[in-house]
């Protein structure tokens, strides 16, 4: 037997492995996503499964805002029904050469404008979290990586992409009971992401496991030049060595049974407000205590400009959207409506107004008039200046309170002068939502103008203003509040820019302290 | 970059007030009255739009379309062009540099941090919906062209701005199925936006500024400057007021795409009668502030849109692009390899070489009409002035040895330009090198050839390129000249060692030859009729092919025709 047959064998038998593998996960899917409607579409089996590489045989849901050149990329708007991307986004296109399985799209809010995955034109995904009661309540998965989300929980898959523009992974996987990362703004590529504001805008994964979650992150997360905002090699390799510097001192320092010992970690107030109900508070409180317990310095701090944070993240968040959704004119792709007979036709905005009418949705439609509005000559001073004025102070707040400099925001001069003060920490904790996964009854389907569902991001969008790492982990089932509703929460973990690894290692700590 | 785009922004109101208090940086020049409108006083600004010669565009890496290329309609656009979802943009540092390169010919102040901005509006040639350009801080601020005029003074003219934005799309309208057609070839191509203050005063002055700009771009190899193609295109602002009042206190209107220089004059021209004649119908009439279009037939502006109807842009700092930061190391390479400018080649080759201005104007002609290279490459021996000094300098030359300037001038406008013009090639189609047109002349000057077969080389050459030395062609060709110094300095000695010499001589030869067949002229010169010798000397110069020296080839032949008697 030639070698070269004896190649071939061997490659078909473990070709035959993975076939065996990406069936069952399709097979899971056909089982399950008819009732929970997570995944949007899901893609037939690759021809030659890739054998090798770190993520060989993993299935990965993309969020459908995320372009892939073999199936629609739709952002859940009837705006891109059918449109499918001639080209892979650099995030996917490194998950297939590391050996990853595509499985399938992801439902999510469309264009990621929303909380609670309910604005879908392919209609909301259902939360497939398994009660302890066994009570079968329909509640909302969060969003607007809800898709994504339920998807990991529900098991069909074991890693999702999503995208985190003030919240939208942290959020839902915090409802749906799953760990989801959203990394600091530019590690990740956002070429082939499809843009709902450029500023805030990550790519996010989420997965059962940290570890999953760390593998890979660690696939995605490189320089990509046909990125602008990526972060160059500078950034990445003096942050990353600065978190090195710090973790070795933390090994070096780690006494046994105290796995944490001489991390500090700091409690933010503006994050605990009065509002917070005790079912949330409690197991947050629990989480902290075992951290104490292994060893952290708990340390509180204040971010005052937090409470600014919400209003800032939806005028910048809405302006940004007004400009980036002007794209979509039913022209050159997507939904298009043709003038009815006699209809002014002399001005192209009028043309356009048809298609853009029909093609977004209500929340869509409300966030592109709002930044509309902020961006207009009148506005512009009093609603995006000042709503970036306020950016930059919550980026200062946590500036001040870490103890690693920003390498990514900061310019040279500032990084050499970054303070370091005795009260300063190297990550914080806090609750990632204020509410468990809201009831789909709960809230009224007529009820579009309820400010109710902006305010779950209250918690979320300060990350996602500073462009820093946060993770959300899931409490451990334990440490809930007896007096709860029994659904899970998230604690959110959140470091400095670039300080990703140690956001993940503390938050595998946390995951550990369910077991 | 919070802090600075709103410190910035500041800035930028405060300028426009303060140019609005001092408006007229020609204050201290006396009014001219233009007898076409006596009465009053003609304040212009204006805006133009250079299509930057970047082989790329300015945020993509699909190629620019000339218009002289014909390329088919859509077909170079990359995803971003045709703005698909997904995609992103990436700066193409070669148009920074280019547009650089002007900033600093125009003497402007460069922003070491300058930022980019969308301004949005609907319309088909836009297919993102917004256009990415600099409003809040712009690559390079404060800067001043310099016009001639007709007295031969220079004037100032101050330039406010220089910024770089993206060109949109062709959209052309087909009356016939009332449908557009949209080419997204020219969507996302570099542009130059260069705005003038309101510093000039008359439709010829910005006829002159358009002029300059022009061959200031060209020079420095940032754009075709070319208004017939669209690389160049103009909007002007114009306003009047009474002569004796204070000057820009009219109301402006701006007048949009004009896209010759003749349409230029002509729009201004008819704008300031019209506003002319709206003030002078009543003490209370005013000019309406509104934008203004100028129909290419009638020659007449016409209203586009008034003040109240002008769009809100929502003008919003992109947040991909950041901010544009250069190092000052970046800036003076720029400007240390700045290409030479237009007028101070003019003057270096009138001061140091002094040529005569025809000489001049032949040179800086050849080069104002050539291609621009792509990406600010360097034209080398394809710019006339630069192949002019390579020759001046001494290239070709095995001793490096400098040449006479206004010879080199005299056989490169001459002998080389008269060349390639009778085989209709323009001077980028020049196959000579500087270096071998260096050796003909230097061969020309030392004899080693003629004058004649100099010009007969460049005809030879031009017709069969090579990159063999000229010598070498020549010896080839034979056509080395005859007896350039033993037969410079004949005697009427007969020994037999002189004859031995002349013998070899191919040009006595030849002279021999020539009298040997013509027996009744040379009776007749020997009678006495002494021009009969000029036809003898015509025959032994058809015989040497141009080989020979008339005067010596006279000197020998009166020698051997006295020394036959």
């Amino acid at each position: 037997m030639s070698s070269r047959l004896i190649t071939q064998r061997l490659s078909n038998s473990r070709r035959c492995l993975n076939t065996a593998a990406t069936n069952q996960w399709r097979q899971t899917i056909a089982e399950k996503n008819p009732t929970i409607n997570a995944l949007v579409c899901s893609t037939p089996p690759p021809d030659a499964p890739l054998c090798h590489g770190p993520l060989a045989g993993v299935a990965v849901a993309v969020k459908d805002n995320i372009a892939t050149y073999d199936s629609p990329t739709t952002c859940s708007s009837l705006m891109l029904d059918g449109f499918t991307s001639p080209f892979d986004a650099t995030a996917v296109k490194l998950l297939r050469e590391a050996g990853a399985d595509i499985i399938g799209k992801a439902n999510c809010d469309e264009f990621g404008m929303g909380s609670l995955n309910k604005y879908s034109h392919h209609g909301p995904t259902i939360n497939p979290y398994e009660h302890p009661s066994g009570q079968t309540e329909k509640r909302y998965p969060g969003g607007s990586s809800g898709g994504s989300a339920a998807a990991v929980a529900s098991g069909v898959c074991q890693v999702a992409l999503g995208t985190d523009t003030g919240g939208s992974v942290r959020l839902p996987a915090s409802y749906c009971g799953v760990s989801g990362l959203k990394p600091s703004y530019g590690l990740i590529s956002r070429w082939g992401v499809i843009s709902y504001a450029d500023s805030l805008d990550c790519v996010g994964v989420l997965a059962k496991t940290v570890h999953d979650i760390r593998r890979t992150f660690e696939v995605i997360a490189t320089y990509d030049a046909r990125d602008p905002t990526s972060a160059n090699t500078n950034a990445r390799t003096r942050s990353s060595e600065a978190v090195e510097a710090r973790l070795t001192r933390w090994t070096s320092d780690r006494k046994a049974g105290k796995p944490l010992h001489n991390i500090r970690v700091g409690i933010p107030q503006e994050f605990f407000p009065s509002e917070l109900s005790s079912s949330i508070i409690n197991p947050v409180r629990n989480v902290i205590r075992s951290l104490r317990d292994q060893g952290a310095s708990i340390v509180p701090v204040s971010l005052p400009s937090t409470s600014f944070a919400l209003s800032s993240y939806y005028v910048l968040a809405s302006a940004e959207a007004s400009s980036n959704l002007a794209r979509y004119d039913g022209i050159q792709y997507g939904c298009h409506v043709r003038p009815p007979l006699g209809s002014d036709i002399t001005k192209t905005s009028k043309n356009y107004a048809l298609s853009r009418t029909k093609g977004f949705g209500p929340e869509v439609k409300r966030r592109i008039l709002l930044g509309t509005y902020a961006l207009t000559a009148d506005a512009f001073d009093n609603y995006f200046l000042q709503a970036q004025r306020v950016r930059q102070h919550v980026r200062d707040d946590f500036n001040r309170i870490f103890s690693l400099p920003n390498f990514y925001f900061m310019d040279p001069v500032s990084q050499q002068q970054h303070q370091h003060s005795a009260d300063q920490v190297d990550i914080l904790i806090h609750s990632s939502a204020i509410r468990t996964a809201p009831p789909i009854d709960d809230v009224d389907e007529n009820k579009d103008d309820d400010l109710s569902s902006y305010v779950q991001d209250v918690l979320t969008v300060p990350a996602s203003l500073a462009g820093i790492p946060a993770l959300s982990v899931p409490v451990p089932k334990r440490f809930l509040d007896p007096q709860g509703d029994g659904w899970p929460i998230g604690v959110s973990v959140v470091g400095q820019w670039g300080s990703d690894e140690l956001v993940m290692r503390v938050g595998k700590i946390v995951e550990r302290l369910g077991q | 970059m919070l802090a600075l785009r709103c410190s910035l922004r500041r800035q930028n109101i405060i300028t426009a007030r303060y140019w609005r208090l001092f408006h007229d940086s020609r204050s201290h020049e006396p009014v001219k009255v233009d007898s076409r409108w006596p009465e009053w006083q003609v304040i212009i600004g204006i805006e133009t739009h250079a299509q930057i010669k970047s082989r790329h565009k300015l945020f993509s890496r699909s190629l620019t379309s000339m218009y002289s290329t014909h390329t088919p309609p859509n077909t170079n656009v990359s995803v971003f062009d045709a703005a698909f979802p997904g995609t992103l943009p990436r700066l193409n540092p070669a148009c920074v540099d280019l547009a650089l390169r002007t900033a600093h010919a125009l003497q402007c102040a460069i922003q070491e941090q300058s930022s980019f901005d969308r301004k949005h509006y609907f319309y088909s040639d836009l297919p993102s919906g917004y256009q990415i350009t600099q409003q809040y801080a712009p690559l390079a601020t404060n800067g001043t062209l310099y016009i001639p005029q007709p007295d031969g003074t220079r004037t100032p003219i101050r330039i406010k701005q220089v910024q770089l934005e993206q060109d949109t799309a062709k959209s052309t309208f087909v009356p016939r199925t009332r449908t557009s057609h949209i080419d997204l070839n020219r969507a996302g191509t570099g542009l130059m936006e260069i705005v003038s203050e309101a510093d000039l005063r008359s439709p010829e002055e910005v006829a002159t500024y358009v002029r300059t700009l022009q061959s200031l771009l060209r020079a420095v190899g940032s754009s075709d400057g070319n208004m017939e193609d669209g690389s160049l295109r103009c909007d002007v602002n114009v306003s009047i007021n009474p002569i004796g009042g204070s000057p820009g206190s009219g109301t402006r209107c701006e007048i949009k795409n004009l896209n010759s220089v003749k349409f230029i004059t002509a729009a201004i021209t008819y704008e300031i009668h019209r506003q002319s004649s709206v003030l002078a119908a009543s003490p209370d009439a005013r000019i309406e502030q509104e934008t203004r279009g100028f129909d290419e037939i009638t020659f007449q502006t016409f209203k586009l849109r008034s003040k109240e109807d002008a769009p809100d842009y929502r003008y919003m700092p992109d947040p991909n692009l950041g901010i544009l930061r250069l190092s000052k190391e970046r800036i003076n390479h720029i400007r240390s390899t700045l290409p030479e400018l237009p007028w101070t080649t003019h003057a270096r080759l009138k001061e140091t070489y002094a040529l005569s201005d025809r000489n001049v104007n032949v040179l800086l002609g050849i080069d104002s009409g050539r291609d621009v290279r792509y990406d600010g490459e360097d034209p080398g021996e394809s710019g006339a002035v630069k192949y002019f000094d390579k020759l001046v300098e001494g290239v070709g030359s095995p001793e490096g040895k400098k040449r006479d300037p206004n010879v080199v001038a005299n056989w490169m406008t001459q002998e080389l330009l008269g060349q390639l013009a009778s085989q209709k090639k323009t001077f980028q189609e020049n196959t000579i090198s500087a270096a071998q047109l260096g050796e003909l002349i230097d061969m020309v000057q030392s004899s080693a050839i003629t004058g004649t077969t100099g010009k007969h080389l460049i005809r030879h050459m031009l017709t069969n390129p090579s990159t063999d030395s000229t010598f070498k062609v020549a010896s080839d060709l034979d056509v080395l000249a005859l007896s350039p110094s033993s037969t410079s300095t004949p005697t009427n000695s007969t020994t037999s060692k002189s004859q031995e010499t002349q013998a070899k001589d191919p040009l006595i030869a030849i002279c021999e030859k020539v009298i040997a067949a013509h027996p009744t002229e040379v009776t007749k010169v020997k009678k006495g009729h002494k021009n009969v010798l000029n036809t003898i000397v015509g025959a032994v110069m058809r015989e040497s092919r141009g080989r020979a020296d008339a005067k010596t080839v006279r000197t020998i032949l009166e020698r051997l025709v006295c020394s036959e008697s």
